[in-house]
This record gives structure tokens, C-alpha cells and sequence, in this order.
């Protein structure tokens, strides 16, 4: 009876959690919006153009094909269920388990690119999971050089250990690593361009070019809340300077500190260089493989 | 500038065509008919020759008798840069060129009413109604793993409509087709019968980005139909106009290539830098495409010395900041990568197409009409021709560069040597059905207006070739053996005109 009641404690504290990620998402999104309009010269949206933009969209009917099946209908359901059970599983959760959601949304939503069969939509899904095919396997060696030194794939117990021995050399390979996936997996530049209206180029933005309305707004506030998880495991696992008895509060003032530190260093990263030609990104993901091998073998 | 002309009947055009050709001298500039039963009974084709060696046009005009059988042997089998001219002649005039290997439709699409010629004099226009859709084969490319893509006529950019049909496997382009003129208003019918001067505002407006162009290869040509003395200050301010036109046009165009790879800092310097010269334009004029200030004998407005010291410092500024710029992309690896050995067009192809213009200098095609045909004041400036060989987007964007800085040193050159005196020299009368062409170099290439008047100083008849139109077919040569990604980037190193070839 009392480990029910813990139980049910902790799936409510993690689905909290969750809620409170979902909704700081966009913000984190219109943080590297405007940081990036900055660092060229523009004066930018506002900072919370991305909920005005979520706020409209939620509300607008959705435009869908009638040559589309269920798949359609459901991938940005799944894509964001996905997105939000991450989040949930942030704080208390495993590993794997984490991961695994994650690559379902991601399965589904290339699914239902294909299912309109436009042109644009097959190109982005099989884009999509050309760069996935790539970057999942090195994803996955990075975590496990913080897995290792935990002993363990529950996510609080590898942010106890990371938070023990933080910028050990290892780390600070799998940092660099884990940095090039995140830029890899938010879709940003080198290796998408979020922002292009140029469809024969896009990755993740031609996935999803068939979707309007509510739909759409879900596959938006889905993928910011992807990002923040990444983000998140991140500042987590390898900016860890939280620990030491500092109170809630505190702790939860650095972590802001750092995520918002990590989307302007995004921007930052985006700003400087172009998209690299597409089969460059296999030689990228090499790059980071290579440095998270070196990290578990550090380890 | 009328050149000679050679009157034959159209059935030896492909032999007298195979004569001026003979040895590579001499290549085809343009190609178009003219509806002359009113005068003589009979069609015309004019076909255009152009010698660089010599400089010098050669034109050769075939006779179709409106009693024989409305047709001409085709000149495509001899040289492929007459495959649009023809098609276009055979839907605008209903004149078969007979062996032509593809006459679909090129400028009238599908649903245009069958057996309707729009420039032939007796054209109503007003009887227009859409006809029944007719089928318009795209060929195909068959194989395993390959996938057509069609994109457009409506883009997502705010851009002009043209269908692209890309041949793919993989990633990897095979063929491209593009089918364009999806928006052709007519401006050459609607020109004439009108006055040279009302005609004016026409010519202006065939496109934004090249309106000084056309309106300087216009008023040339009239200015040589009515043997009409052009004061020589006037001639600088023109050559002026066109400069800070191509200056404009690319500057702008090298910040947005740097949209085709998503290099933001080169997008907003480049606008940021486009914005200052478009404003320049609007201070000099009132138009931020210079639209106004060249006029049919000369120029409209005068510059003052206050002016010419403030486009001076301007464009010091411009060339400090365009070489800060350039400097971001020539010493970047991530973007020299994305732009080198990426969409080759190569140096025969250019030929062949009768490709002019960035794109042809950047394939070691050395040919630039300010030089090799002068006009306006070019004969009494110095300027140098860039001229690359790679023929890939790298070589046209430095060429693109380079002509940048050569036209702000003809700017400060000619404000220098700014002579004084009138602005506009009285226009003459002329002959009805004499006719006459001009060419300039707008800042995407050669550009070419021809002239027939008809009675009491007006319009018989009036064909444009821009030059986007011989460079559009190039781009479906380069672009295959690359991949679909990099089509947006080898698009924009083009940077061709739709409305162009909308005129």
C-alpha cells in the first residue's frame, strides 16, 4: 500500500515535470530565435513568438489529403506523446526507455511522410532517417560512457555520478559528441536548416510540410520539447556543476542558467557556418562516433 | 545598329544558316518572326548572328510567302541554342520548323486554344477564350529506384512560378525538366501600334531587377531607327544607371546565394549591402529600380556635384564592407565546399546554348558586350572582364564579384570624367518598316531588343530577348549528376529572370 502511494507520488511528480517541460519549451525555442536574429543583424521576433504562433496554430482546423490513412492522422499524436513521455521519464526513468519513445515519434512521423505521397514528404522522411541511422548508434555510446561510470541506466543515477566526476577527460570527449548529436537531432545547421523555405533542402521541416492547423502545432510544440529534453541531458550529464548541497532553488537557478547558455551557444553554432553538403553528414556523425568511442574507452 | 542583312527564301535557311556558322565564328544570338503580309505578303524569319572576332552581326531574313505551306527547316539539328527560338516562333506565329526534335508547346501552355497565333497582325485579342487541355509529355526517365519529383509552379519563397521536374535516384538527379512562362503578358503584341514614347513605360517594366537593361537596349534601338545624336553627358548617366543596376543586382545576389546553404551572416550582409545601393537608387531617381531616368534621347534627371561626392563615398563604403563580406566566404572550407565542383556547366554546353552573361564568363566563355560591342560611354572607359573556367556555382559567384568592384571603378571612372552638357537630343523620324536592334549587358547577361516602326513613328514590331532566355536551358545541363539538395544553391548562382522570358 505505501509503495503504491510512492509510486503514484512518482509518476505525478514525474508527470509534472513533464507539464512544466512542454511549457517552457517554446521559450527555449524563441531563445535561439532571438539569439540568432541578433547575431545577424536582425532585431527578431519576440521572445514568445513561438506560444503566439502555437496559441494560433492549436486553434486552426487541419487540412488533411484524402488519399492519407490513420497513420497520418495519429503520427503527430504518437510524435508528441513520445516528446512528453521523454520528459516524463527525465527525472526518475531509464535510459533506454527514454530513447526508445523517442525513436517511436520519430518512426511514426516518417511513416506518415510518406502516407500523403507528395514528393517533398518521401524526401524528408527518407532524409530523416538516413541522419537517425547515424546518429541513434553514437547517441547511444556517448550516454553509455555516463551509463558506465554510474553502473546503471536510470537517468538520476547517472546524473548522481556525472555530478560526482564532472570534466573528467571522458566526459569531456562524450560532451563534445553528445553536442554534435544535439545539433544533429534538433535539426539545426550543418546539418538541417530549421529556418529555409527551400523544400528540395529541407530534412525535418519536409517530414512534416503536408501537416497544418493543430496538427502541426503539436508536431512544433513536440519538437521543442524534444529539444529541451536533449538539452536537458546535456546540461545534465555533462555541465554538471549542481551539486554540493546547494538548496532547490539554487539548483534550479544554474539549471536555468545552463540551458539557456546551451540555446544561445546553438545559435551561436548555427550562425557561424553553412548546411554541409547532405553525404557529409555520415563523415560529422563519424567524427562524433569516433570521440565517443574514445570516451567509453577512457572510461 | 543593324548589321547585314541577307534576304533568302525560308526553304535554304538551313543552308545559308550552315555558310554564317561555318568555322564557329559566327553563333545565334536570337531568332524570331514577323507577321510582314501587310507589307510584302509574307512572313520573315530573322535569325541573328554574332562574331566577337569581328564584331559584327550578321543577319539572315527568310521568306515564307503567306500562299506556301507556313514552314521552315528547323535549325535545331545544327545548333541547339535554336530549339526555344523555334518552338516559340512555331506557337506565337503557327510557323512549323520542319526536323524540330521537340515542338511542344513553349511559350502558349495546354490550355490555350488551338490554331490561335497571338502575333500575327490579325490576332484579336479579345476573342481569347481557354481551349480544350492537350497533353504535354514530360519524358520520362524509367529505371529501378527511380522517382520523379515535381516542384512547382508555385514555390514556397515569394518567387516567380516555373515547373520543375526532377528525374531521381536517390538523392541523385538524372534529368531535369523545366517547363516556364507561366505568366507571358503579351508586351511585344501589346507594344504595337503604339508610339515610341508611350511604348517606354512597357519596356520599363518587362522586369524589376533588369529595367535599366531593357530600357537602354530599347531607346538604342530607337535612337538608331531615327538616327537621333544622344549627348554625350547623357551617355555616361546611362552607363551610370546600368552600373549601379548590376551593381545592386550583384551584391544582392551574392548574399542570397549564401540562402541556397543557409549561411545566415552572408544572407543579411548581403541584403543589408543591396538595401544601401537600392536606396541610393531611390535618392538618384525617386525609384529604387532606377525606372525613369533613361528616356527615348538621353536621360530625364541630372545628377549634382553634391550627388556625385555622396555616390562616391557610398560606394567606398560598399567596397569596404562587400570585401569584408567576400572575405568571409573565400577563406570559409564549409562553404567552399558546398560551392565548388557543385553544378558545372561546361565551357561547349555554354557555347552550344549560346549561353551570355556571369554564367558564361564563369566558363571561360570571354565574352561581355560593354567590351566587345560597346554602347553609350563603355567605348571611352576602361574596365577588365572577369573571366573563370571552372564553371561551377564558386566561378560564377567570384565572377559575380569581381564585376562588382569593376563596376564600382567604372562608377568612380565616369563620375571623374563627367561631361558636361545637354540631356536630351531631339528624337528623329524614321521610315515605316525599317528596322533596327541594340544590345546591352544587363547584369545576367547580353540583352537584345529589336525594332520594325510602322507608320507615323509607331511600333510595328518588337521582340526581346533577354538575357535569361538562352541561359534557362543551360541550367537543365548543370544541374543533373548533382543532388537534389544542392539544386536551390545552383538555381541561385543562375540567378535567372523569369519575367524575362514573361515579356
Amino acid at each position: 500500500m505505501v509503495s503504491n502511494m510512492e509510486q503514484m507520488t512518482t509518476i505525478l511528480i514525474s508527470l509534472g515535470y513533464a507539464f512544466a517541460l512542454v511549457l517552457a519549451a517554446p521559450l527555449v525555442s524563441g531563445i535561439i530565435k532571438v539569439s540568432k536574429a541578433r547575431l545577424q543583424n536582425r532585431r527578431g521576433p519576440s521572445l514568445f513568438q513561438v506560444y503566439y504562433d502555437l496559441f494560433k496554430l492549436l486553434q486552426k482546423d487541419s487540412v488533411v489529403s484524402p488519399t492519407t490513412s490513420w497513420i497520418f492522422t495519429c503520427a503527430p499524436y504518437i510524435y508528441f506523446a513520445g516528446a512528453f513521455g521523454a520528459a516524463a521519464l527525465l527525472t526518475s526513468g531509464d535510459l533506454f526507455a527514454l530513447l526508445y519513445l523517442l525513436v517511436a515519434g520519430r518512426f511514426f512521423l516518417a511513416l506518415a511522410s510518406l502516407d500523403a505521397g507528395s514528393s517533398f514528404g518521401g524526401m524528408g522522411g527518407s532524409r530523416e532517417l538516413y541522419i537517425s541511422v547515424l546518429v541513434e548508434p553514437v547517441l547511444l555510446v556517448t550516454l553509455l560512457t555516463v551509463a558506465a561510470r554510474a553502473g546503471s541506466t536510470k537517468l538520476a543515477a547517472m546524473s548522481a555520478a556525472a555530478a560526482s566526476t564532472p570534466f573528467s577527460l571522458p566526459y569531456i570527449f562524450a560532451a563534445v559528441a553528445f553536442l554534435i548529436i544535439l545539433v544533429a537531432e534538433t535539426g539545426r545547421i550543418p546539418v538541417d536548416n530549421p529556418d529555409t523555405h527551400l523544400e528540395l533542402t529541407m530534412i525535418h521541416e519536409a517530414m512534416v510540410l503536408e501537416y497544418s492547423g493543430r496538427r502541426l502545432g503539436l508536431i512544433f510544440l513536440a519538437a521543442a520539447s524534444k529539444q529541451l529534453v536533449f538539452i536537458l541531458l546535456f546540461t545534465v550529464l555533462f555541465l554538471p556543476w549542481q551539486s554540493g548541497g546547494l538548496s532547490p532553488v539554487m539548483v534550479f537557478f544554474w539549471l536555468v542558467v545552463k540551458v539557456v547558455l546551451t540555446a544561445v551557444a546553438l545559435a551561436v553554432l548555427e550562425t557561424s557556418t553553412n548546411k554541409m553538403r547532405l553525404f557529409k553528414v555520415p563523415g560529422f556523425m563519424g567524427l562524433a562516433g569516433m570521440l565517443a568511442l574514445l570516451a567509453l574507452v577512457a572510461q | 545598329m543593324i548589321g547585314s542583312v541577307q534576304v533568302i527564301p525560308a526553304a535554304t535557311l538551313r543552308a545559308a544558316a550552315t555558310v554564317v556558322c561555318h568555322g564557329g565564328l559566327y553563333r545565334l544570338t536570337a531568332m524570331f518572326a514577323n507577321d510582314e503580309r501587310m507589307i510584302n505578303g509574307s512572313f520573315a524569319i530573322y535569325v541573328l548572328f554574332f562574331s566577337k572576332e569581328d564584331a559584327a552581326f550578321k543577319t539572315i531574313k527568310a521568306i515564307i510567302k503567306q500562299d506556301d505551306l507556313l514552314e521552315f527547316p528547323s535549325l535545331t539539328p545544327l545548333m541547339a541554342a535554336a530549339a526555344w527560338y523555334e518552338r516559340e516562333i512555331h506557337d506565337l506565329f503557327g510557323l512549323t520548323p520542319v526536323g524540330h526534335p521537340d515542338l511542344r508547346p513553349l511559350v502558349l501552355h495546354e490550355n490555350w486554344s488551338q490554331g490561335r497565333y497571338p502575333l500575327r497582325k490579325d490576332f484579336e485579342p479579345d476573342s481569347v477564350e481557354s481551349g480544350e487541355n492537350i497533353d504535354y509529355p514530360v519524358p520520362p526517365v524509367q529505371g529501378k529506384g527511380v522517382f520523379e519529383v515535381p516542384v512547382g509552379p508555385i514555390h514556397a519563397g515569394i518567387i516567380e512560378p516555373g515547373h520543375f521536374r526532377f528525374s531521381q535516384a536517390g538523392e541523385n538527379i538524372i534529368n531535369l525538366e523545366a517547363k516556364l512562362f507561366f505568366a507571358h503578358r503579351g508586351i511585344e503584341k501589346a507594344v504595337e501600334g503604339l508610339s515610341f514614347s508611350k511604348a517606354l513605360f512597357q519596356t520599363e517594366r518587362i522586369c524589376g531587377a533588369c529595367s535599366v537593361a531593357n530600357t537602354l537596349s530599347y531607346v538604342q534601338a530607337v535612337e538608331s531607327l531615327t538616327n537621333t545624336e544622344v549627348p554625350l553627358r547623357a551617355e555616361y548617366l546611362r552607363v551610370l544607371a546600368a552600373e549601379l543596376e548590376r551593381l545592386y543586382n550583384h551584391v544582392g545576389d551574392i548574399g542570397n546565394l549564401c540562402a541556397g546553404l543557409g549561411f545566415a551572416a552572408g544572407i543579411s550582409n548581403g541584403s543589408r549591402l543591396k538595401e544601401q545601393l537600392m536606396r541610393l537608387n531611390e535618392r538618384l531617381t525617386g525609384n529604387r529600380f532606377l525606372r525613369g531616368w533613361i528616356t527615348l534621347g538621353g536621360v530625364t534627371m541630372d545628377i549634382t556635384q553634391e550627388l556625385v561626392q555622396d555616390i562616391a563615398r557610398l560606394l567606398a563604403g560598399i567596397t569596404d564592407e562587400l570585401n569584408d563580406l567576400l572575405g568571409l566566404l573565400r577563406d570559409n572550407d564549409a562553404f567552399l565546399d558546398r560551392v565548388n565542383t557543385t553544378g558545372i556547366l561546361p565551357q561547349q554546353a555554354a557555347l552550344d546554348l549560346g549561353v551570355v552573361g556571369v554564367a558564361a564568363r564563369a566558363s571561360g566563355v570571354d565574352f561581355d558586350i560593354r567590351r566587345d560591342f560597346p554602347y553609350a560611354a563603355y567605348r571611352s572607359l576602361s574596365f577588365h572582364v572577369p573571366v573563370y573556367t571552372n564553371g561551377d556555382v564558386a566561378a560564377r559567384l567570384w565572377v559575380r564579384a569581381d564585376e562588382a568592384a569593376e563596376s564600382i571603378k567604372i562608377i568612380d571612372q565616369l563620375l571623374e570624367e563627367l561631361p558636361n552638357g545637354k540631356l536630351t537630343g531631339e528624337l528623329g523620324s524614321v521610315e515605316p518598316y525599317q528596322a533596327a536592334f541594340s544590345m546591352t549587358e544587363s547584369p545576367r547577361g547580353s540583352n537584345l531588343h529589336w525594332l520594325m516602326a510602322g507608320e507615323n513613328n509607331t511600333i510595328y514590331r518588337y521582340f526581346v530577348r533577354s538575357a535569361s532566355y538562352p541561359n534557362w536551358p543551360a541550367l537543365t545541363v548543370a544541374v543533373p549528376g548533382n543532388i537534389i539538395p544542392d539544386f536551390p544553391l545552383i538555381n541561385k548562382s543562375f540567378e535567372l529572370c523569369y519575367a524575362c522570358l514573361d515579356r
